[in-house]
């Protein structure tokens, strides 16, 4: 690298092996997802052991054929729970990605396609929203509407909108501005049709990277809120207040919180390397880089 | 450029009033009628509940409660814990040093660590190192800062004894900043790994410009063009993204703090939430908040001084 020449001949095949790799992570991400999806959906099928069964006779016991990440205070089997453990966090995480789909995809194809006051008003609204960290803003809601998943799940969708719906308006934008827009509008279509059936399908590509990355982060902030004892309640298996609980017993047994937050760590590294390797697949400019 | 930092101040103003109504709001909303929290089952009688309503400022009706209540914060007065029976403002400025002390340290660890890293990452494209850097900004960005402060805690203070495990440490300065360490490098792991791939991405686009190449085609050392030509280009973007990710720090220090126990701000907020202690959680949330809009604020006018461009967009 000291002189110009050094870097410019192998410039196309430097940008083909960041692609490559990229993708590789991807697939790397997916790899690390599946099991996770299966501990979501069908748990049972990954563990026999009741994930909430006591026995005081085995507190905190090392791992053991019967139990492979050992038992936590009360004698359960720590590889139940974060099995278990998963659903809450990762269904969790999807429903506030939906939420914030929901809501947010529209309102973002309102505000691009309009513009104006239209487009004013509602990226106003969703600016306030912004105004607060997102967690601290969970936080507070959780706090005092009441503490439970349901709500920290409700409360972290609505708090997720503005930053689905900037990015459905910015790419709307680009859109809207597109020779097919004004056929449709030369050919009658109603806004209506233009953006959902037209416009819309030119955004999935867009919508399903903020997605994944958004899912990442969700996953991050509901296992936070579980660890401040906001989220899942007790006795119920969950990765952060499993996390939470393991704290007060980490000297006698570090495995029941290690094992609770590495599970977390996956999901979120999962979640980003799919949502990187999509990007580069996706963004054409993104794939120079 | 006087223009455009008249507006971005006044466009913050409601934004802060906003703030200001929806803590007021929530708190308001949240069940259970205060001055029986604070009685904590304790009966008296009628005259003293409706009194104590009165002190806490829980009459008339909720618009008139609110202009009351901002009225009082004007003041500096934040009312009374609940829980501690303590001026709220005396609990948070006791609080707060802790706090901008981890924030600073954290802050300082980041920038001395993700701007190197970045640096290195783009000038060696592709190298094992630069996937190194890669790999591990992936894992710190994935990574709960409660999880890494737990896992800090294992190693260093347990299993290596090398770092005291909790609390705020001894009198002098170097047992308190060796306390202090491991929160902070917790707490800024995150913003390592978002400011190295900024660094890295802002280097890669300036290293390949036409006057780099002007630079190595007069044969000036490598160390001169990366650094004095390159970084100093590249720098803008990564210092804007700095200043707005010490605003998402504020909220790691809540999680950061209660799992340490370091007694700042953060653990002051997650113990008031336990406590149901509610004047304490609507000031220090507020108090965050409005930080966190005031470094916007700021970051957007570094921004336009920087480049002209965002003033008139």
């Amino acid at each position: 690298m000291t002189s110009v020449a050094a870097t410019t001949p192998s410039f196309r095949r430097r940008v083909g092996a960041s692609a490559l790799v990229r993708n590789r992570a991807a697939v790397v991400g997916l790899v690390i997802l599946v099991p996770l999806l299966l501990a979501t959906i069908v748990p049972w099928l990954l563990t026999s052991a009741d994930p909430n069964a006591q026995d005081l006779t085995r507190s905190l016991q090392g791992p053991s054929w019967q139990h492979l990440l050992g038992t936590d205070k009360p004698g359960r089997d720590v590889l139940a729970r974060v099995i278990h453990g998963a659903a809450p966090t990762l269904l969790g995480a999807i429903v506030v990605v939906v939420i914030s789909g929901a809501i947010g995809i529209p309102a973002g194809l309102f505000a691009g396609y309009y513009g104006g006051r239209t487009e004013s008003i509602i990226m106003r609204i969703l600016d306030a929203l912004l105004a607060f960290p997102a967690l601290l803003l969970a936080i507070l809601v959780v706090a005092t509407i009441g503490r439970g998943l349901t709500t920290a799940v409700l409360a972290l969708g609505v708090i997720y909108i503005p930053a689905m719906a900037r990015l459905v308006r910015s790419v709307t934008l680009v859109q809207r501005n597109q020779a097919y827009v004004d056929a449709g509008i030369a050919l009658g279509y109603s806004d209506k049709r233009i953006m959902f059936r037209h416009i819309l399908p030119n955004l999935v590509a867009a919508i399903v990277v903020q997605s994944s990355i958004d899912l990442a982060y969700a996953i991050l902030d509901i296992a936070a809120l579980s660890f401040l004892g906001l989220g899942q309640q007790p006795p119920d298996p969950d990765w952060g207040s499993m996390l939470s609980d393991g704290r007060s017993y980490l000297l006698q047994n570090p495995l029941p919180a290690m094992s609770a937050g590495i599970a977390i760590m996956l999901a979120v590294i999962a979640f980003n390397l799919v949502g990187d390797g999509l990007r580069a697949q996706l963004d054409p400019r993104e794939r120079q880089r | 450029m006087a223009g455009y930092a008249a507006r971005r101040v006044l466009s913050a103003i409601p934004v802060l009033l906003f703030v200001s109504f929806v803590t007021f709001a929530l708190i308001r909303l949240a069940p259970g009628d205060p001055v029986l929290i604070v009685l904590g089952g304790k009966r008296i009688s009628p005259q003293l509940i409706e009194q104590l309503r009165v002190q806490f400022g829980l009459t008339g009706d909720p618009i008139t409660q609110y202009f009351a209540w901002m009225g009082r914060l004007f003041q500096g007065d934040f009312g009374e814990s609940y829980k501690l029976k303590q001026d709220v403002s005396d609990l948070i400025l006791a609080r707060l040093p802790v706090t901008l002390e981890l924030i600073l340290f954290s802050v300082l660890i980041a920038v001395a660590v993700a701007i190197p890293l970045g640096v290195y990452q783009a000038h060696r494209r592709d190298s094992r190192g630069d996937y190194a850097g890669s790999l591990f900004a992936l894992i710190a960005v994935s990574s709960p800062v409660y999880f890494t402060a737990i896992l800090g805690v294992l190693v260093f203070a347990v299993w290596l004894g090398v770092l005291p495990a909790f609390g705020r440490g001894g009198p002098d300065l170097l047992d308190q900043a060796r306390h202090l360490l491991l929160p902070a490098v917790t707490l800024a792991l995150g913003m390592i790994a978002l400011t190295s791939r900024m660094t890295r991405s802002a280097m890669i686009e300036v290293l390949s410009s036409d006057f780099i190449e002007a630079a190595r085609a007069k044969g000036l050392p490598e160390r001169t063009i990366v650094v004095k030509h390159g970084l100093r280009n590249a720098l803008i973007p990564v210092l804007t993204v700095t200043s707005l990710q010490v605003g998402f720090l504020l909220v790691g220090t809540v999680l950061v703090e209660s799992t340490l126990g370091l007694g700042g701000l953060g653990s002051l907020i997650t113990d008031s939430i336990q406590n149901r202690d509610y004047p304490v959680i609507q000031a220090s949330v507020l108090l965050l908040a409005v930080a966190f809009t005031l470094l916007n604020l700021v970051t957007d006018l570094l921004y336009a001084a920087i480049d002209p461009r965002i003033r008139y967009a």
